[in-house]
């Protein structure tokens, strides 16, 4: 039932002299702050805050939070997100206290528990990537194709090419972030064109590629859902130019255990381990963008790394797999793992402390769950998903790549906006009327009013059947209806014309 | 597997739906020497019964804030963290939702966001937030890409000692390639030299950052800092600590033109140093040049009143090379566990929080002081961190012996300045009782004597 009453601007329920949190007396001498410090730095009352009580900020922020969809209430088929199901021992293991009230800054010798799990993480992303170094800095994919970048940059600066390497191809298919990440790390970027089905063109790939190419980065599979047929000769051909290649791993979930950007020829990639790996999307954040990199890269990873000193035993002695079997050594030595900031060739930072711990503490929970049959077993049923939705709705909108896909696919609203004038936009508004989160729409730019569905692996089909009926019932309502949809939601479509010529990014008070 | 559905049936069915005659048809599209062909050498599966001691064991094996008392600072600190942060920040509607593309179906988590973004305004004073960036550090580098926008031709970025030497070092990262400088400012007394920043700073100066309080806790002469940027035409970029503002001036009251912070001190814990709140606040002016999620309010086709992610023709998903800035995912959900750490403290309770953090550091700094083996290092007056100096020059054997007592006594500056090789960073959040500063006193000024007898 909604509440809007409670869900009105906390400044809006605010009174004064309400409060929630109290502080204990204080337990040392004090003094007037006058005393304390100048009177230049010190505000004449502390920020105007709204005034309210705990019960009052429970109903709030609970009423506002179920005027949201969520994986856990809806199927949310949004493409290149991989919405799959966040596990609830991932939650309750990040939240135990021996992780989460861990200063960054401990020494390495209190924190060997962290570390084995971050040491463990490293070799697990690199196994799976097939690239042997790795850095778990990166705070999100995007910040991770920024260090690789960085660590390209410096590999070629080395190697006295960067004046003459300056341009990172990328396929005009991309995520945004790959364009935006390759300017802010100082390369100029060369769009390259995709035929219909997202694979790279040959031809318009070979005009662009010199060496003057520092870089192309590629997704693969595809931001149409399609392996890229090509891999192997573009791989060989932007080495034989001298240039790198960068894996873009936001598509790992169709392709843990099956094959290895390492093996296909990337030199580089980052994870999204909030998207393979199950961290959940916080409402946009938080993710992690760890990279693994070759070894004639590693040098360049940022600082710091975890290392294994010498070669003691584990951390604890619970089952490890045959070839990570240690003998049992419990209580520990004192520094197995420790962090190593002694890396001359390093890039340096990209941000404080190790990284986001916590979304890697996830997936590490995830991986070791699933082992490795287990990662294989959600790749191929991520991958089965897909095809079978894509059997089901090629019927109702085109899907312009063909009958096949991996855990993904891109269907066109380019028919139904000639014949009736409903736009893709439309589609994705009228599916939240059914209780569906919309796919990701209008990207890949390359495809006309693209829809991209991903349906992930933790589906049923059942739900996939259901998702294609309401689908194809949408195509067949009046398009009077579908440009008003949503309909059952808590508000209709916000004008984004006015928000974006007069914004208003913050509430007006007195 | 835990997670998946599928049935062999359902294979079947599905199979004969695509088309396919197993699943590895669905694979034929990667060529076979591509493939594996081997299994992941990774550890084998874990129910959740195994998985949860596993996690125990390894976390147990952890010292932590929770089985010791912890005094370490710099940029991460043990405040407390109320339960209503936990609740919201476990609802699943919230966390378990994306970036709130869809407005008609993510109206709670766009209301959090343009909450946040007040919230922060009111904290800060500066006109606008943005809904969080990756942490304290890149959100600083990010406000040094602004500046140097804004800036046009100007290459210069003035960074003093007394800003954390991650967020310093991370700025260097940000800035290697492209055409930028970053020039470093000695701080031998723990604070900015306004005279010496002034004779640094010159038209070729995009911007200024101030740290405040400083890395060493210090508080620094904001109004002189922000003047002297000022005159060259510089950006004035403030780091602040949240907290603070529950005394402190706020950045806007200083004439700081983008206030950046670590947020995670607004109701997130330690967590090794991640996932954290980076906090970003600008002049209205700098919106447009201003990196990451913004939402505001606007209105349905109802007229009623929403709320929507706006300004996205700065971001990468519109303009690709000709973004602001490549962020994608943010940290939302500590952006919403902020929201509400904010609401429960409200003015007062940031006020005495604050208050509490000056007064107890004091304290311990007096104690420790009042050692024949400690010394402040700096004579500026600090807030809730404070630099002390071991006469002993023995650092690292206080650590090692306040650690085995339970104490995560301080952090050791040598790494970062040698000169300060003798020093210790301590913090005092409102968390730290009398009872445990005066042990911790006891274990440090006590080693002395416990090493000198044992001489003796
Ligand atoms: C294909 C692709 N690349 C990169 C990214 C960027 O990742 P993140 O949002 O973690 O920065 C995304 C995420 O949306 C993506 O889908």
């Amino acid at each position: 039932m909604r509440n809007t009453r409670d869900t009105q601007l906390l400044f809006v329920l605010s009174k004064p002299g309400r409060r929630a949190g109290r502080l204990p007396a204080c337990d040392v001498p004090t003094a007037d702050i006058a005393e304390l410090l100048p009177t230049a730095a010190v505000a004449d009352a502390p920020p105007a805050l709204p005034e309210v009580t705990e019960p009052q900020i429970i109903r709030h922020f609970l009423n506002l939070s179920t005027q949201n969809m969520s994986v856990d209430t809806h199927f949310y088929p949004l493409g290149s997100c991989t919405m799959k199901y966040n596990p609830k021992r991932n939650e309750r293991a990040a939240a135990m206290p021996g992780f989460a009230d861990l200063h960054p800054l401990s020494p390495d010798a209190a924190v060997q528990g962290m570390l084995h799990v971050l040491y463990e993480m490293q070799q697990y992303l690199s196994e799976i990537s097939g690239l042997p170094a790795c850095s778990l800095q990166p705070a999100a994919g995007a910040h991770g194709e920024y260090a690789a970048l960085l660590v390209a940059a410096a590999y070629f600066r080395d190697r006295g090419e960067l004046e003459q390497r300056r341009r990172v191809l990328v396929p005009d298919n991309a995520h945004g972030t790959n364009p935006a990440s390759a300017v802010m790390a100082g390369f100029d970027t060369v769009a390259v064109k995709t035929l219909p089905n997202g694979g790279v063109d040959m031809d318009d790939f070979r005009g662009k590629l010199d060496d003057r190419t520092a870089v192309l980065m590629i997704t693969n599979p595809n931001t149409v859902g399609i392996f890229e047929p090509n891999m192997r000769v573009i791989a060989d051909e932007v080495h034989a130019a001298g240039g790198l290649v960068y894996l873009d791993g936001a598509n790992m979930n169709a392709i843990l255990g099956i094959t290895r950007p390492g093996d296909f020829g990337a030199d580089m990639q980052h994870y999204n381990p909030h998207k393979t790996f199950s961290g959940p999307h916080g409402g946009g954040g938080p993710g992690a963008g760890p990279i693994c990199v070759t070894d004639a890269l590693a040098p360049y990873l940022p600082a710091p790394i975890v290392e294994r000193v010498g070669s003691g035993s584990s951390v604890v002695g619970s089952q490890e797999s045959e070839h990570n079997a240690a003998a049992t050594n419990y209580p520990l030595p004192p520094t197995l793992y420790r962090l190593s900031y002694d890396r001359p060739k390093s890039i340096g930072r990209v941000r404080s402390f190790f990284g986001n711990v916590g979304v890697l503490l996830r997936a590490y929970c995830y991986i070791r769950t699933h082992g490795p049959d287990g990662l294989k077993r959600v790749s191929e049923n991520a991958v089965l998903n897909a095809n079978y939705l894509l059997s089901r709705v090629k019927h109702i909108l085109p899907v312009p790549q063909g009958d096949r896909c991996m855990h993904e696919f891109v269907a066109s609203g380019s028919k139904i906006k000639k014949e009736k004038g409903v736009a893709a936009m439309d589609i994705a508004k009228r599916l939240l009327d059914y209780g569906y989160h919309a796919p990701t729409v209008y990207f890949p730019l390359t495809v006309p009013e693209a829809i991209m569905v991903e349906p992930t692996e933790t589906e049923s089909k059942e739900t996939l059947d259901a998702f294609a009926a309401a689908l194809f019932r949408i195509t067949e309502e009046s398009p009077e209806l579908l440009h008003e949809a949503p309909h059952s939601t808590p508000i209709s479509r916000p004008d984004e014309v006015q928000a974006a010529r007069s914004p208003c990014l913050c509430a007006r008070w007195d | 597997m835990p997670y998946l559905y599928n049935t062999p049936e359902d294979q079947r069915e599905m199979l004969a739906a695509i088309g396919a005659e197993s699943v590895d048809d669905l694979f034929a599209p990667i060529p076979d020497d591509l493939k594996l062909g081997r299994a992941l050498q990774l550890p084998a599966a874990m129910c959740e019964l195994e998985l949860d001691q596993h996690l125990r064991e390894l976390a147990s094996a952890n010292q932590h804030a929770g089985n010791a008392v912890c005094f370490l600072g710099g940029g991460s600190y043990d405040h407390f963290v109320p339960a209503v942060c936990d609740v919201i920040g476990s609802r699943s509607e919230f966390y378990t939702s994306y970036t709130p593309y869809q407005a008609e179906a993510s109206q709670g988590n766009l209301q959090a966001m343009f909450e946040y973004q007040s919230l922060i305004t009111r904290l800060t004073g500066m006109e606008v937030s943005n809904s969080s960036l990756y942490d304290g550090a890149s959100a600083a580098a990010e406000a040094v890409l602004m500046a140097l926008h804004a800036g046009g031709k100007r290459t210069k970025i003035v960074a003093p000692a007394s800003l954390h030497p991650e967020y310093r070092q991370t700025i260097a990262t940000y800035l290697e390639c492209i055409d930028a400088e970053l020039v470093t400012l000695p701080c031998p007394a723990g604070v900015i030299d306004a005279d010496e920043l002034a004779a640094a700073v010159d038209g070729d100066t995009a911007a200024v950052l101030l740290q405040q309080p400083n890395f060493f806790g210090c508080v620094e002469d904001a109004d002189r800092v922000a003047a002297v940027a000022k005159d060259a035409g510089a950006l004035l970029i403030s780091v602040f600590d949240p907290i603070s503002l529950g005394i402190l001036k706020r950045p806007g009251d200083y004439g700081a033109n983008i206030a950046v912070a670590e947020g995670h001190t607004l109701g997130t814990p330690m967590s090794y140093g991640g996932p954290y709140l980076g906090i970003m606040a600008c002049d209205q002016s700098l919106v447009r040049r201003m990196p990451g999620r913004i939402v505001g309010e606007t209105t349905d086709r109802r007229g009623n009143k929403c709320f929507v992610l706006t300004l996205q023709t700065r971001e990468q998903h519109i303009r690709r090379d000709k973004a602001t800035s490549n962020v994608c995912s943010n940290q939302a959900l500590f952006a919403v566990r902020a929201a509400a750490y904010l609401s429960q403290a409200g003015p007062q309770g940031l006020k005495e929080t604050a208050e509490l953090c000056l007064h107890k550091s004091r304290y311990l700094a007096e104690q420790l002081c009042a050692s024949e083996r400690f010394s402040m290092a700096f004579e500026a007056p600090t807030f809730k961190e404070f630099v002390i100096r071991d006469r002993d020059n023995d650092v690292a054997g206080l650590l090692q012996q306040a650690r085995s007592a339970g104490y995560l006594a301080g952090l050791p500056l040598g790494g970062w300045y040698p000169e300060l090789s003798d020093c210790l960073l301590i913090a005092v959040t409102e968390k730290r009782t009398k009872a445990e500063m005066d042990a911790l006193v006891g274990v440090l000024a006590g080693s002395r004597h416990a090493r000198l007898a044992a001489v003796d």
